[in-house]
C-alpha cells in the first residue's frame, strides 16, 4: 500500500464533491473525482484507485451498474455505495452487486471517513470478500443471506428481519467493533427516538436465539461503551 | 352504450311490426286493420319509451360516476398541492436560517461570531435532516413490510417514556405511567419499532405542547379484545377547529407555529396505528381547560 491511498469519489452533486474532496485530502487520501457513472468506470479502469466511494443515483450510468461492470471485469476495488433509500431490499441489492459497505445520505463526513478506513483495513487483511458472500458460517451457525435465514445446529432460528440484519452485518464484519449508532443507521436507516436502546432490544433477541451468554460469548461480544463485535471465526460456504 | 340504444330501438321496431302481423294469427276472429296497427304501434311506443328511460338513467349514472371521480381526483390534486405548499414552507425556514448564517460567517470578525454561526448552521442542518427523516418514515410505511411479531406493549411504552424524558429539552419533566392491574397484559401483533415510534411521538408531543408544570399521564389498559394506550396532558388543549386537521400531513396548528417539529409526527402515528388494525382518537376541550387525551386502540393478539 502506498503512503497516500488513492480514492475515487463519484457523485453527480458538485457541492458534495467540493466539500468532501478537501476533507478527504486532509485525512491523507489522494482524491480523484467523477461526476457521472461512465466517468467513474473509466477512471477506475485507468487509474486503479485503492478504493471507490460511489453514489447510486448518477447520470449516464448509475452506481450499481458501474459496480456490476467493474466486478464483471474482474476488478475487486473495495467500494462504498452511497444510497438514498435505507430499506433492506436496497441493501441486499447493494451486496449482490459487490459493494463492501454502504452509507445512507445524509451522512457526517467523519462517518464516511471511518467507513473508508474500515473497508481499507479489511481489504488489506483479505477479508473483503465476506461482505460479498451469500452463505457464511461460524461454529454451528450458518446464515444464508439470500434466503434471509440463519440456522444453529441445523435448526432454523426464529429471528425478526431486523435481528437478522444485525446478525448479517456483524458476521460480515468480524473482529470489528460496530457501534450501536452504526447498527441503528444501517438496519433502521433513519434516526429512531429510543435510539440505541432499540439496538439492545434486538441484540437481546438475537443472543437468546443464538443461546449466546453475554458474559461468556461464543459469537457476539459487548465492548462496554463502544458497541458489539462478532468474535467467532467466520467461514465462507459455497 | 349508444350502440345498445340503436340495436334496442331496432329490436323494438321489429317486435312492433311482428305484433302487427301476429295479431290476425293469434286473435280470432281477425280484428280490423286499424286496430292491428294501433296495438302494434302501441306496444312499440311503450317499449320505446321504456328504452329511452333506461338510456337516460344509464347516462345519468355514468355522468354521476364521472363527476365523483373528477371530484376525487380534484381533491387528491388539492391535497397534493397543499402538501407541497406546506413542505415548501417547512423546508424554506431552516434554509433561510442557513443562508443568513452563512452570510454572517462570511462577515464574521470574531471567533465568537464564527462559533455562533457554526452552531446555528448545525441546528438548521439538523432541522432539515429531521424533516427529511420523517418524510422518509412516512414513505417507508407505504412500501416497507411491517414486522408481524408479538410486541410487549407495557415494556415498549415504558421504554418510550424514558426515551422522551431523556431529551435535554424535557429534563426534569415528569411523565406518569399507569398500567392497569391485570395479571398479564396481552401483546399486540405488529412492528415493535413502528409502534414505539407512534407512542414516542405522542409522548413527545405532550411534552412539547405543555408547560413545565403541566402533568402528563400515559395509561395502558385492555378490555379483552383490545389494548388502549392513552397519552393525557393538562395543557392548553387543541382548539376544536384544529382537531380534525392535526392528523393531516405537515399541518401545523396555531399554537404549534413556534414549537419545533416537522408537522409529520401525528400523521405518522395515525398511519402506524391504522396499519396495525387500530384507531386513534382525541379528546380536547380548551374552553374547559382540561387538556388533551390522545387514545390509541390496538387489537390484542389472540391466543390459540
Amino acid at each position: 500500500m502506498k503512503d497516500r491511498p488513492t480514492l475515487l469519489l463519484a457523485d453527480d452533486d458538485a457541492t458534495i464533491i467540493t466539500a468532501l474532496t478537501p476533507f478527504l485530502e486532509r485525512a491523507g487520501f489522494h482524491v480523484l473525482t467523477a461526476t457521472n457513472g461512465k466517468d467513474a468506470l473509466e477512471k477506475t479502469q485507468s487509474h486503479r484507485p485503492d478504493m471507490i466511494v460511489l453514489d447510486v443515483l448518477m447520470p449516464r450510468m448509475d452506481g450499481r451498474e458501474v459496480l456490476r461492470r467493474l466486478r464483471h471485469a474482474g476488478l475487486q476495488t473495495p467500494t462504498i455505495l452511497l444510497t438514498q433509500v435505507g430499506d433492506a431490499l436496497e441493501r441486499a441489492l447493494a451486496l449482490e452487486e459487490g459493494a463492501d459497505d454502504y452509507l445512507n445520505k445524509p451522512f457526517e463526513s467523519h462517518e464516511l471517513l471511518a467507513r473508508i478506513r474500515a473497508v481499507l483495513r479489511r481489504s488489506q487483511s483479505g477479508q473483503a470478500s465476506l461482505s460479498t458472500t451469500w452463505r457464511l458460517a461460524a461454529h454451528d451457525l450458518t446464515i444464508d443471506r439470500r434466503a434471509r435465514r440463519a440456522t444453529l445446529n441445523g435448526q432454523v432460528l426464529d429471528l425478526s428481519p431486523k435481528a437478522f440484519a444485525v446478525l448479517e452485518y456483524l458476521i460480515t464484519h468480524p473482529d470489528e467493533v460496530i457501534s450501536r449508532e452504526r447498527l441503528l443507521q444501517l438496519v433502521w436507516g433513519w434516526e429512531y427516538p429510543a435510539g440505541t436502546r432499540t439496538v439492545d432490544t434486538r441484540m437481546f433477541e438475537l443472543r437468546k436465539a443464538l443461546g449466546d451468554d453475554p458474559s461468556d460469548p461464543t459469537f457476539i461480544e459487548t465492548q462496554a461503551g463502544e458497541g458489539y463485535c462478532f468474535i467467532a471465526p467466520v467461514r465462507m460456504l459455497p | 352504450m349508444k350502440h345498445f340504444f340503436i340495436i334496442f330501438s331496432l329490436v323494438l321496431l321489429a317486435i312492433g311490426a311482428l305484433t302487427f302481423y301476429l295479431i290476425p294469427v293469434l286473435w280470432q276472429p281477425e280484428p280490423v286493420y286499424v286496430f292491428r296497427l294501433g296495438v302494434g304501434a302501441g306496444i312499440f311506443s311503450i317499449l320505446f319509451v321504456l328504452a329511452v328511460l333506461i338510456q337516460i338513467v344509464l347516462a345519468a349514472r355514468d355522468w354521476g360516476a364521472e363527476q365523483s371521480t373528477r371530484k376525487v381526483v380534484r381533491e387528491r390534486d388539492e391535497s397534493h398541492r397543499q402538501f407541497l405548499r406546506r413542505l415548501d414552507h417547512e423546508l424554506k425556514n431552516p434554509l433561510t436560517g442557513l443562508q443568513a448564517t452563512l452570510t454572517n460567517l462570511r462577515e464574521a470578525e470574531s471567533d465568537e461570531e464564527i462559533q455562533q454561526g457554526v452552531e446555528n448552521a448545525t441546528q438548521a442542518a439538523n432541522r432539515l435532516g429531521h424533516i427529511l427523516g420523517d418524510l422518509r418514515k412516512l414513505s417507508e410505511l407505504e412500501y416497507q413490510m411491517l414486522e408481524h411479531r408479538p410486541v410487549d406493549i407495557e415494556q415498549l411504552v415504558s421504554e418510550m417514556v424514558s426515551a422522551a424524558c431523556c431529551l435535554p429539552a424535557h429534563r426534569g419533566r415528569n411523565v406518569k405511567l399507569l398500567v392497569s392491574k391485570v395479571p398479564v397484559l396481552p401483546s399486540v401483533l405488529g412492528d415493535r419499532d413502528m409502534l414505539g415510534l407512534a407512542f414516542y411521538n405522542l409522548i413527545d408531543n405532550a411534552l412539547k405542547f405543555t408547560t413545565f408544570d403541566d402533568a402528563i399521564e400515559v395509561r395502558v389498559r385492555e378490555d379483552g379484545r383490545s389494548l388502549f394506550i392513552e397519552v393525557a396532558d393538562s395543557g392548553a388543549g387543541i382548539p376544536p377547529q384544529e382537531q380534525g386537521r392535526i392528523f393531516e400531513d405537515l399541518y401545523r396548528g396555531e399554537n404549534a407555529q413556534e414549537i419545533e417539529g416537522s408537522g409529520l409526527g401525528l400523521p405518522l402515528v395515525r398511519r402506524i396505528v391504522i396499519l396495525h388494525g387500530g384507531e386513534i382518537s382525541l379528546r380536547s376541550d380548551p374552553a374547559q381547560g382540561r387538556g388533551t387525551i390522545f387514545s390509541i386502540r390496538l387489537p390484542a393478539e389472540r391466543k390459540g
